[in-house]
């Protein structure tokens, strides 16, 4: 679908106001269905938002009804602008706000039950942390995509992380060995991947989807086999990094200087990621050979082999990304214990537009979204029964991806094998 | 599928070389045997399946692996333990799936009846039934260029949908069992358009979308399961209501022996597939759903509208994964469905699908063999890992997918007609 797109008439009928149209429909249905869910089950006076690590005898309340109901008033206006036509730049501008208060006033409602508080620095530090799969699952995919091939394996290389990164922990009875193993776990199914892609051609998605099928196989099977063994599946933890008397600035203290190794890491991938595949020559290749491979190839790169290191490199970020599951968490590995968020990862990456920065917001907006489901749900105070709590982050997917995002522009030779031969 | 190629041709070019004798059937039949043929193939991949998976269970087995460390002083123990536990682990999927020999044994005795022998075959058709209607669903989509993996999720609303007609109404069977049916096929084939749709409109692409609808379907069954509208009134754990006696698929053998519990479902599917063979092949809708999995570019061209074959096809499909989970809950889980009844059937369907070669025949060929697996290794457990038919199921689809993986690994010839693999496409 990728790169013959110049001369081919559209395939779906894009007409903006469709699209602007749908959107609008599906906001005006939200907003009415908050409305009545808040009518039908009642919101409490007011929400409480405290500092709970820092400054723990302040506190912030907000009336919630008239907060509620202005934040509702607004996404209906967004809503009637969307269906009586908007300027296509503001599209985006008007989903996102219309996102925001819907999301905003659903955190207002459910906070507002008595006894609940919304402990501002407990739920963000966990927030940036509950990101951290979805940041190093989408950096995987974006290292394999902006070269060209589709990596819809990252729940497998997930789960091949979580489980090595365990084993080989108890093996060696060193934690770090086992971030180490969980990385190479990673890779070797991106290898494998890599292989089919380049030389064997075979279509990414299938093989991807595939791939993901054999490491819960895999892993599952494993878990079982080695169950009758002791001691190969404790959990091994790491230590929280403090950085001592930054910890204590409000806000930013507990959630950016009191983290695992892992957030280091990322936020740094952050940087590292963009760095490289905008300043480099090698980033520079990369992304030629996901546009235009030909081009590329006629420049001198080797289309193939540059292809294949890159995807079997991404493996470690995903599988590094799997050990978050276990490491990070201090749990034991379990089956399927990845529970769909290779997927989550997957779409952060479309959010993100395939792009570094992109991908940290996507990834923060995920976390987030998981962090407050789980905390609603922990404090049972939740209006909200926990299932659909917790289908909060693959509902967002959904509309994010539909709605916000339409057709996101993938790398052109995206997913499309590279035969020198027949150019 | 390919019988024709064993009439020889008798004017062949090379055979004018005087060395070589007249190609006779034998021969070509060599041919075709080293050949990346796509029933060769197939029957390589699953050769080599079992072969990585034997390679697994000695690997992973505690007890073996310590014969292997002093392999050099005795090698007969690592040997002989190691043929032990494969053969063990796949006699054992074997009695699950096919034919126990114990009960053979006790049947020759005069012990158990002929209904108990029939058991295990039982149980494969049974396990067999879901995953024809979950692979047809995504080997039809398939035809059209569209990966659907959300059979899982549209199973499950097929068995949500089935489930309340099956326990909400009084009426006759006649009327009341293809009521429960339709509504599961509908409620699944509504579920399923919603990719359609999004992709058509928004151009939203149907893997990711399929994927989070999967999501959303196993954590509201999680949901239902528990509300107090479906939630047995009886059983206090979750589990729901029994479906009407009215509304419960017939047994097929039964009148064997009771415990053979495969029903209904299993000749609905094999009827489905014969309807889906005959959508694609005979109709208008399955020549527009081929020529836009061909080139949809063309086909747009051409005037057919693309966004509304997607929407079809994938409601269509999404009607066919709704069945299969119509027969889950008033098949089998006709007294209470749970969160387990749905077990992995929707995600199955994609390695059916791709390794019946999205031709209805072939699915309903490659379901009958991953039914027995899934039968096998449930019924082995705890002794062999429940999980070695996703693993094994993973390895045949990966060669089957790759064939030219197969090809280099084995030093095949290539085919005269070139390798039959799945045609790349990019998001």
């Amino acid at each position: 679908m990728a790169s013959d797109t110049m001369t081919a008439p559209p395939l779906v009928d894009e007409t903006k106001p469709v699209r602007h149209l749908l959107a609008g429909v599906v906001f005006l249905v939200l907003a009415v269905a908050v409305r009545a869910a808040v009518s039908l089950v009642g919101i409490g006076e007011s929400a409480t938002v405290a500092f709970d690590r820092t400054l723990t005898d302040f506190s912030w309340t907000l009336p919630s009804d008239p907060v509620v109901a202005f934040l509702n008033l607004v996404v209906v206006g967004l809503a009637i602008w969307m269906i009586v036509g908007l300027p296509q730049r503001w599209f985006k501008i008007a989903t996102a706000a219309a996102v925001t208060a819907v999301v905003l006033s659903l955190l207002i409602w459910n906070y507002s039950q008595p006894g609940t508080v919304f402990r501002a620095e407990s739920i963000l530090a966990g927030a940036l942390f509950l990101s951290m799969p979805y940041l190093f699952g989408a950096f995987s995919g974006v290292v394999c995509e902006r070269s060209g091939v589709i990596n819809i394996g990252i729940e497998g290389q997930f789960l091949m992380g979580a489980f090595t990164g365990v084993l080989v922990a108890n093996i060696t009875g060193n934690v770090y060995a086992g971030m180490v193993g969980a990385m190479l776990a990673g890779s070797l199914s991106t290898m494998l991947l890599a292989l089919l892609a380049t030389k064997y051609q075979v279509n990414q998605v299938v093989v991807g989807v595939i791939l993901n099928l054999l490491a819960l196989g895999f892993t599952s099977f494993m878990y079982d086999q080695l169950k009758k063994a002791e001691g190969l599946n404790s959990a091994y933890s790491v230590k929280t990094i403090t950085w001592g008397p930054l910890t204590d600035i409000p806000i930013l203290g507990p959630v950016l200087f009191q983290q695992k190794v892992f957030v280091y890491v990322g936020i740094a991938m952050v940087a590292v990621v963009w760095f490289l595949l905008y300043r480099t020559r090698w980033g520079l290749r990369t992304r030629a050979v996901g546009e235009h491979p030909a081009a590329a190839d006629s420049m001198g790169v080797n289309v193939n082999r540059l292809r294949f290191w890159n995807v079997t490199v991404a493996g470690l970020l995903s599988g590094f990304g799997g050990a978050w599951f276990t490491i990070a968490n201090s749990l034991a590995f379990g089956k399927n214990m990845t529970a769909g968020l290779g997927f989550v990862a997957l779409a952060v990456m479309i959010v993100g537009r395939w792009n570094p920065l992109g991908v940290l917001a996507g990834a923060l907006i995920f976390g987030f979204t998981t962090q407050v489901a789980r905390d609603l749900d922990a404090a049972g105070a939740s209006i909200v029964p926990g299932e659909f709590l917790q289908m909060l982050p693959y509902a967002v997917t959904l509309v994010v991806v539909a709605g916000l995002i339409g057709r996101a522009k993938a790398p052109a030779a995206d997913g499309v094998p590279y035969n020198p031969g027949d150019k | 599928m390919s019988t024709e190629t064993e009439t020889p041709a008798p004017e062949q070019p090379e055979s004018a070389e005087t060395t070589e004798p007249r190609p006779n059937f034998m021969r070509l039949f060599g041919r075709y045997l080293i050949e990346a043929n796509s029933v060769m193939v197939t029957i390589y991949s699953l050769v080599m399946a079992f072969f990585i998976g034997a390679v697994l269970l000695i690997v992973s087995d505690e007890g073996v692996r310590s014969t292997w460390t002093y392999f050099f002083a005795r090698p007969q123990d690592a040997l002989s333990a190691s043929w032990n536990l494969v053969y063990d682990s796949y006699l054992a999927l074997f009695q699950g799936a096919i034919l126990n020999l114990n009960t053979l044994e006790a049947f020759r005795a005069g012990d158990v009846e002929f209904g108990n022998l029939l058991r295990p075959l039982s149980e494969t058709l049974l396990n067999a039934t879901p995953l024809i209607f979950t692979g047809l669903a995504v080997g039809l989509a398939f035809r059209a260029g569209l990966f659907n993996i959300g059979a899982q999720g549209q199973m499950i609303f097929g068995m949500l949908g089935a489930l309340v007609i099956g326990f909400t109404l009084n009426l006759p069977a006649a009327i009341h069992l293809p009521l429960a049916v339709i509504a599961g096929a509908v409620a699944g084939g509504i579920f399923g358009a919603v990719p359609g749709v999004l992709k058509a409109t928004t151009g939203a692409h149907e893997v990711i979308s399929s994927i989070m609808l999967n999501n959303i379907a196993a954590l509201f069954l999680v949901w239902a399961i528990g509300s107090q509208f479906l939630h047995s009134e009886t059983k206090s754990e979750l589990v729901t209501k029994p479906v009407n006696e009215t509304a419960t698929l017939p047994t097929l053998l039964s009148s064997f022996n009771p415990s053979l519990r495969v029903n209904l479902a299993l000749l609905l599917g094999v009827a489905a597939a014969v309807f889906v063979w005959w959508l694609l092949s005979k109709s208008t809708f399955g020549f527009r759903i081929r020529a836009v999995g061909f080139n949809e570019h063309a086909s747009a061209t051409a005037g057919m509208r693309i966004g509304a074959t997607y929407t079809t096809t994938m409601a269509a499909a999404g009607a066919l994964a709704g069945l299969a989970g119509a027969a889950l809950s008033l098949g089998v889980g006709a007294s209470g469905i749970t969160t387990n009844t749905a077990l992995e059937y929707g995600f199955d369907g994609i390695t059916v699908a791709l390794l019946g070669r999205a031709k209805p025949g072939g699915i309903v060929a490659a379901a009958i063999l991953f039914g027995a697996l899934k039968a096998g290794s449930l019924s082995a457990q705890p002794a062999v890992p429940v999980d070695i038919s996703i693993l094994l199921q993973a390895i045949i689809v990966l060669f089957i997918a790759a064939p030219a993986l197969v090809k280099a690994i084995l030093h095949l010839r290539a085919p005269r007609g070139g390798l039959v693999t799945l045609e790349a496409k990019g998001w």
